[in-house]
């Protein structure tokens, strides 16, 4: 007999998930927006109808498909769609590894809490608390400015200061998870606090985890596309959805179309990862439930 | 008393671990004599400014007099204008607290209200209408929303002026204030809804009804008041938010804020003006945060023996 009839394997798995995911509207709508942007981003190449740091004065301020530009061109006859999707590419990317850099750090500290590793809670609480007291832009925008410009000190500035959310989370799971039966039965057999840490905790963390972390995409998304805006984020002249904003604003009187389309699409982007995050929640909280029952 | 002191430690701690990171980042960053002096700096120019900003001691002796500087809030002189860095600062701090409250007062002007309606029959249709706008703006870039409020009441409409800042003309104060709060507003209001939801599944409401209290009594007297005692916690951080919204929509409307200023010395690497600054902003959060922690310990019983 093979293992599969026995074991439900990953595709029944995912084809159990994908029924639910239906059955919670968030998560279906938010889920699909969302998906639909990141394969945009991944296959971004394709997609792109000319390259978007190209510009043509001859061509510039084109309408809506006027000269197979389909969203038009802007003020130096760059095609707006293709600065679009590379704008779109670089938020991902950027959302993404800052996103992965918080997951990491904030998950240990919040572990470590829970676990009640004594100093080291205590720090990481004090430290928490500040982080989340102060305004968390300006700090990114005090701290960008000192490591520089570009793609990694935007990274690394997002992935240090705004890891608290996935701290704070983690150690309210982690805590209330210690508690269970199971966990107590793991620790009178005899079961090592890293393989309790490891085999008990941290997959019952998983589900409230992506949750986390889809919402926070989000956030990470909008403080990218602000730093980019203020001119402290992303370089000059690399198409992102906040220098296309910045450069929007001499032109407002003549094409308000080159403001609009980026803030459409910054806005559709977070509100997609937001109800994904806000179903993947309430997925997490009924897989709880049925787990207590 | 014994709550004060625990506040006080919270400060030193705070004024401490801000200090560091700033003396530490900057030195982390390179050598801050080039980055005080400009990219086109001589080396005479170079090694004047490590003489004048004492550059030239040793780690250890810059931080304690670095330190000396932080307990007398003296962080020197700002470099582009010579100015002292805490007058510069200070000088700008009414106009973003003026901001900061007007957007908070809005938020709350209109958050309590439309909560309390969204939460006292959720599933209304319209209700849900209107909640689904709160969510959409809640997730909308406060800055996007802002260069959309400019292009509809500035430029399309003609209404209002798009930038700039006159003491005596509250129509510059308009799209500020109306745009600071869309950082505050959306999620007050659902913090507010969602506490009503749950406030009005509550024994006492229910107790209230069973004796014969009407809906909008148990509402407005019963459900409410609990609901905004939930909503009033985060006040701490939702004034952190408006800060952190300050700096984009100072810079948008060309407020003379805390904000603009941050940006300004940012950009022209002001550093005795940026600590002075980050500093100040540190001092503002936590003040508030310490009063609304004491004020509520005093208002809500429940939270006032817990440890």
């Amino acid at each position: 007999m093979n293992a599969a009839a026995l074991h439900p394997g990953r595709v029944q798995r995912a084809i159990a998930l994908l029924r639910e995911a239906v059955r919670i509207p968030e998560l279906a709508l938010g889920g699909s927006v969302f998906i639909g942007l990141l394969l945009l981003a991944l296959f971004g190449d394709f997609f792109q109808t000319h390259d978007p740091g190209r510009s043509d004065l001859t061509q510039r301020f084109l309408g809506f498909g006027e000269g197979g530009h389909l969203l038009g061109t802007d003020h130096m006859g760059r095609d707006v769609w293709s600065r679009l999707v590379a704008g779109l590419q670089w938020s991902m990317a950027c959302a993404f590894a800052a996103n992965l850099i918080n997951l990491v750090i904030g998950t240990a500290l919040g572990l470590a809490a829970a676990e009640r590793l004594g100093a080291l809670r205590n720090v990481s609480r004090q430290v928490t608390d500040a982080l989340q007291a102060f305004p968390s832009l300006i700090a990114a925008i005090v701290v960008v400015v000192l490591v520089g410009q570009g793609f990694v000190p935007l990274v690394l500035t997002l992935g240090l200061l705004s890891w608290p959310i996935f701290m704070r989370v983690t150690n309210a799971e982690a805590s209330s998870l210690y508690t269970r039966d199971y966990v107590k039965a793991a620790t009178v057999a005899g079961v090592s606090r890293i393989r309790i840490m490891i085999g008990h905790i941290v997959p019952g963390l998983r589900a409230t985890l992506v949750s986390v972390f889809a919402l926070h995409f989000a956030a990470l998304l909008i403080a990218e596309s602000a730093l980019s805006f203020l001119g402290i984020g992303a370089p000059l002249g690399v198409p992102t959805w906040g220098n296309m904003l910045a450069e929007s604003r001499q032109y407002v009187l003549v094409e308000p179309r080159l403001l609009l389309v980026p803030a459409c699409a910054i806005i559709l982007t977070v509100i997609a990862a937001n109800l994904f995050g806000d179903g993947l929640g309430v997925h997490a909280r009924r897989g709880r439930r049925t787990e207590d029952r | 008393m014994s709550e004060l002191l625990a506040q006080l430690r919270k400060l030193i701690v705070l004024v401490l671990a801000v200090g560091c990171a700033l003396f530490f980042l900057l030195r982390a960053a390179g050598d801050p004599a080039y980055v005080i002096a400009g990219m086109n700096a001589t080396p005479e120019q170079i090694v004047a400014v490590r003489e004048q900003y004492g550059l030239d001691q040793p780690l250890w002796r810059q931080f304690v007099v670095y330190l000396g500087g932080l307990a007398r809030l003296d962080f020197g002189e700002s470099i582009s204008s010579g100015d002292p860095a805490m007058a510069l600062v200070l000088d700008r701090l009414p106009h973003t607290l003026q901001l900061a409250l007007m957007a908070m007062l809005l938020s709350i002007a209109v958050a309590i209200p439309l909560g309390a309606w969204l939460g006292a029959r959720p599933d209304a249709p319209l209700r849900r209408a209107v909640s689904g706008v709160v969510f959409v703006l809640q997730g909308s870039p406060g800055f996007v929303l802002a260069l959309l409020m400019i292009q509809l009441f500035a430029v399309e409409l003609l209404w209002l002026p798009s930038i700039g800042y006159d003491a005596g003309d509250w129509r510059t104060w308009v799209l500020p204030t109306l745009s600071l709060a869309m950082f505050s507003a959306p999620s007050l209001t659902r913090v507010i809804a969602a506490n009503v939801v749950e406030a009005m599944h509550e024994d006492y409401v229910r107790t209230a009804r069973a004796f014969g209290a009407s809906f909008s009594v148990t509402l407005w007297r019963h459900a409410l008041p609990n609901a905004l005692l939930g909503g009033a916690a985060l006040a701490g951080v939702q004034f952190a938010g408006l800060l952190s919204g300050s700096a984009v929509i100072e810079s948008i409307y060309g407020w003379p804020g805390l904000g603009s200023l941050l940006l300004e010395s940012v950009s022209t690497f002001d550093f005795p003006v940026v600590q002075a600054e980050v500093f100040v902003i540190a001092l503002l959060v936590f003040l508030v945060n310490a009063s609304t922690d004491l004020l509520f310990k005093r208002l809500d019983p429940r939270l006032r023996d817990r440890r």
